[in-house]
């Protein structure tokens, strides 16, 4: 048994094991001392990069993961990610820029079970970590609110997505493919061993059925409708 | 007669904000009872329809000539045709009305399907009756609505959506023409003859509607596609 765990919770009590995966050297600070302040935690481990936090974890096996979502290369969310896919059943608390917070919906998809402003005070973080090893949730009524709202429009989408998949055929969505490539209606008539002027025809249907006007606007409202993948995968 | 007569629109009081209408779709004849109750005894909301079916329901949603609805439909109904029929009917006919899905403890991936298909919003019946009649004003006022299930079911519905896409099935309208001619019992020549088609282009269209459904018989793709939800009908082109 480590002293922490005796200043802890008395003797029976295993401290909580905290790893802290922050890039900026201040703010790792300010969750360290908060951690520190607190004799319930225990900080197992620091990490600055994604890859580092994902092989901590899996030497340290920690019970909380305070986890940046503005880290360089592998960002937050993917770390989040790849952990819940592992299956690690360390709880994850988001520690986000002001202008992350419209992650919060992408966060509540991955599993993670909170969510605070890089303003966030030494309280409010060992609070946080104490309500979600306990298995509460972390996140305000506001953050709620627009995650609702956001799956509303994300089911809107799918349902829009599904209607228009119905109306476009298989060699319209190749063709929608290729363009989305970058290849001229020339470069797609090629590939495809069809005439420039089918292809064209093709391409008017293709508007039609979009609702759009232009190239650049069907690129977009088929990725938005999730009918192409323009995201490339992340390191 | 240089007084001016009011007109008889300025001599009835302050038009009060119209009631909320409700339709309530359930298969259980106790719940709609207390919901009509519960509901009737606010002043802001009235019943407009009550319906144990999703057939009986969408009969009386036909009705219905008015503005301000919420259509509350139990996940529970089944049949010929589901809640998630239903919902994506009401979706198509009545773009402007509220809908509600409603059911008891129902798990993350029907509340993904009911969304997915139409729905604004779940509301669980074990919630109290204040927060139940809130959800109903919240659904009105175009607010999207989970009320009952905890909020870390945000990202499994979230989820469950994505799979709702994925496991929905498209027919083309002409696909569903033929199929809707096909469920009367006609043969491949004779839904031709219906349809001003060949009895070829009916056979194509009958493949390819298996395939989509999955099924390899006529009797089984009626089923599938009367069944439940999962079936899109798309305009033609």
């Amino acid at each position: 048994m480590t002293p922490i765990a005796q200043i802890g919770g008395g003797l029976d009590q295993r401290p909580i094991r905290v790893l802290i995966v922050e890039d900026h050297p201040a703010l790792r600070g300010v969750v360290r001392s908060a951690c520190e302040s607190d004799p319930a935690l225990a900080v197992v481990g620091e990490a600055i990069t994604g890859h580092a936090a994902l092989d901590m974890c899996e030497t340290t096996d920690p019970d909380v993961v305070v986890l940046d979502l503005g880290l360089p290369g592998m960002g937050g969310t993917e770390v989040a990610r790849r952990l819940r896919q592992a299956g690690s059943r360390a709880k994850i608390l988001i520690i986000a820029g002001p202008t992350e917070d419209d992650r919060v919906f992408e966060c509540m998809r991955i599993g993670v079970d909170g969510y605070l402003g890089k303003s966030a005070g030494t309280e409010q973080i060992t609070g946080a970590i104490a309500t979600i090893t306990r298995g509460g949730r972390v996140f305000t009524p506001e953050q709620e609110a627009r995650a609702r709202d956001q799956l509303g429009a994300m089911a809107r989408r799918a349902r829009e997505a599904s209607r228009v998949a119905a109306l476009i055929t298989t060699r319209e969505r190749e063709i929608l493919e290729l363009i989305s490539f970058g290849l001229t209606m020339k470069q797609v008539a090629t590939r495809l061993g069809i005439s420039p002027r089918t292809v064209e025809t093709h391409i008017a249907k293709l508007y039609r059925k979009l609702g759009v006007g232009s190239r650049v606007q069907a690129i977009a409202r088929a990725a938005s409708l999730g009918l192409i993948d323009l995201e490339e995968p992340e390191r | 007669m240089a007084k001016r007569t009011r007109s008889p629109v300025e001599d009835q009081p302050p038009t009060p904000r119209r009631r909320l209408g409700v339709i309530l779709v359930d298969p259980l004849h106790v719940v709609r009872a207390g919901l009509a109750l519960l509901i009737d005894d606010r002043p802001d909301m009235e019943i407009l329809a009550e319906a144990g079916t999703a057939e009986e329901g969408l009969e009386a949603i036909r009705r219905i000539r008015r503005a301000r609805v919420v259509v509350l439909v139990g996940l529970g109904l089944s049949g010929d045709h589901d809640a998630y029929w239903l919902i994506r009917t009401i979706r198509e006919l009545f773009p402007s009305m509220a809908i509600l899905g409603c059911g008891a403890n129902a798990d993350a991936n029907a509340i993904s399907r009911a969304l997915f298909v139409g729905a604004d919003g779940y509301v669980d019946k074990n919630v109290d009756p204040v927060e139940f009649l809130q959800a109903l004003r919240r659904v009105d006022a175009g607010e999207m609505v989970l009320v009952g299930p905890p909020s870390e079911w945000v990202g499994a519905i979230a989820n469950g959506i994505d799979r709702s896409r994925e496991a929905d099935v498209v027919l083309t309208s002409r696909e569903r023409e033929v199929l809707i001619v096909a469920a009367e019992g006609l043969t491949a020549r004779e839904i031709a003859n219906r349809l001003g088609v060949r009895e070829r282009t009916v056979t194509t269209h009958l493949a390819r509607i298996y395939g989509k459904l999955g099924v390899r018989s006529r009797v089984a793709a009626i089923r599938a596609a009367a069944r439940s939800g999962f079936v899109t009908v798309a305009p033609h082109e």
